[in-house]
């Protein structure tokens, strides 16, 4: 009868799970005008500049190997931050694309179709990434490749761009905080 | 009122399942079926499946054993059928994300195996105790689909939520019926699996019965009523200008 219990009490909580899931998507998405507001900007440069080998390859001949240990952990730690934030932001333009896809204008779906369908690109990219910056963690002399979070969030700075434009070809859309 | 076989047991068992045949014909009319011929498939099997069952239990011709056999087989079919829908769902929600597409595939095969395993170590360790063998091996067969959709259906919602998917009215409100009911049934035919509530284990039938015929009820809600229409304003992404790069890299420097 332990058994049971334990299967009532997890077939409760997935039950609670999926009727909150349900209702948070049932509530009122008149909240997109200020998800906007919610973007966080990202410095792709220094970004690169944390994931980069070489300076890895640097620091390992520069420094004890505790002490790279350590500051490896760091810039892992400081990988993760970015990487968040990226999946945040990819969530928020999901959120924003799916808003635009009612959009009148032909080209302005389009662009909201494609800028789903990179967000969605980026936050799978960023999800996985995540793992094997925790995965890195634990082995910090293991090598990282996470530049596709990088590319990818290029990628789709160009088509909020795009949809930016269309939508008000008046005004300027960035996303990353790199300097034009 | 609470007794097996009352006016309320007979309802519970009928209506659900007339409204289930009732929907599957509308269904066909509107051509919504084309959408989704598998949960048709299931709607029709669930009232044809009621109209052999049913009338089976209630005739004093027809032996305990006859019955059982007869739910045993049925249970088998059904649940080829629900794991057929489970699919279904899946391909619906993942069509408009191909790049999602290959890991909810990976991930949703683990999930599967693992669930697998799960269900067959709990099934081993409920116990067989009915001289007609039929009866808890049925309960332990319901326990170990239930876990197996209920796990499925809840991986999907939350993979959905966390990747923000946008859902299509129909399929929500499948899943959402299909999450319910596996998530309620899971519990009840686990008490029974394992030998709980003995005395009482008609008032679990009442349960199952009133979840099911919730879920169907919804089913007709979300899949023949129209969503309402909600105006939707134009969106447009934020601007970014220059001083509010500067802003953030001075943000930067003095850290």
């Amino acid at each position: 009868m332990t058994l049971a219990i334990f299967i009532v009490i997890a077939a409760a909580i997935a039950l609670a799970i999926i009727l909150q899931i349900a209702v948070s998507r049932s509530l009122p998405t008149s909240r997109t005008a200020g998800l906007a507001a919610h973007i966080q900007p990202i410095d792709v440069e220094a970004f690169r500049n944390l994931v980069d080998r070489a300076e890895d390859d640097y620091l390992r001949r520069r420094l004890p190997p505790s002490q790279f240990r350590h500051v490896r952990r760091q810039r892992l730690l400081a990988m993760a931050a970015y990487v968040k934030a990226a999946g945040r932001n990819a969530d928020i333009l999901i959120r924003i694309g799916h808003a635009a896809l009612a959009s009148s204008d032909a080209r302005a779906v389009q662009a909201a179709q494609q800028l789903v369908s990179e967000a969605t690109l980026l936050r799978r990219n960023a999800a996985l990434s995540l793992a094997k910056i925790y995965a890195a963690m634990a082995w910090p002399n293991s090598g990282l490749a996470v530049s596709r979070v990088a590319d990818g969030y290029e990628r789709l700075n160009g088509s909020a761009m795009l949809l930016g434009r269309l939508q008000d070809p008046a005004v300027p859309v960035r996303l990353s905080a790199v300097l034009p | 009122m609470l007794r097996a076989h009352s006016l309320f047991w007979h309802y519970l068992w009928i209506a659900p399942n007339l409204l289930l045949a009732v929907l599957a014909v509308l269904m066909w009319r509107r051509g919504v079926h084309k959408r989704f011929p598998v949960f048709w498939i299931y709607a029709l099997f669930e009232a044809i499946q009621w109209a052999i069952l049913y009338p089976l239990d209630l005739l004093p011709s027809v032996a305990p054993e006859t019955f059982w056999r007869a739910y045993w087989l049925s249970l088998l079919v059904e649940a080829l059928v629900t794991f057929a829908l489970v699919s279904e769902i899946f391909t619906d929600v993942f069509r408009p994300y191909p790049s999602l597409a290959r890991l909810a595939k990976l991930l949703v095969r683990c999930t599967g195996v693992l669930l697998v395993i799960v269900a067959a170590v709990t099934a081993a360790y409920a116990p067989i105790d009915n001289p007609l063998w039929l009866i808890p091996a049925s309960h332990i067969l319901q326990q170990a689909v239930y876990m197996i959709e209920c796990g499925l259906v809840f991986f999907l919602f939350v993979f959905a939520a966390y990747f923000g998917l946008a859902w299509n009215r129909a399929a929500f409100g499948i899943a959402l019926g299909l999450g319910v009911s596996s998530c309620i049934h899971l519990a009840t035919w686990a008490v029974m699996a394992n030998g709980g509530l003995a005395e009482r284990r008609y008032l679990l039938d009442f349960v199952n019965m009133a979840t099911f015929h919730a879920c169907v009820l919804m089913w007709f809600y979300y899949l023949l009523l129209p969503g309402k229409a909600t105006a939707k304003s134009a969106v447009r992404l934020p601007e970014h200008n220059l001083e509010v790069w500067n802003r953030e890299l001075e943000r930067l420097l003095q850290q």
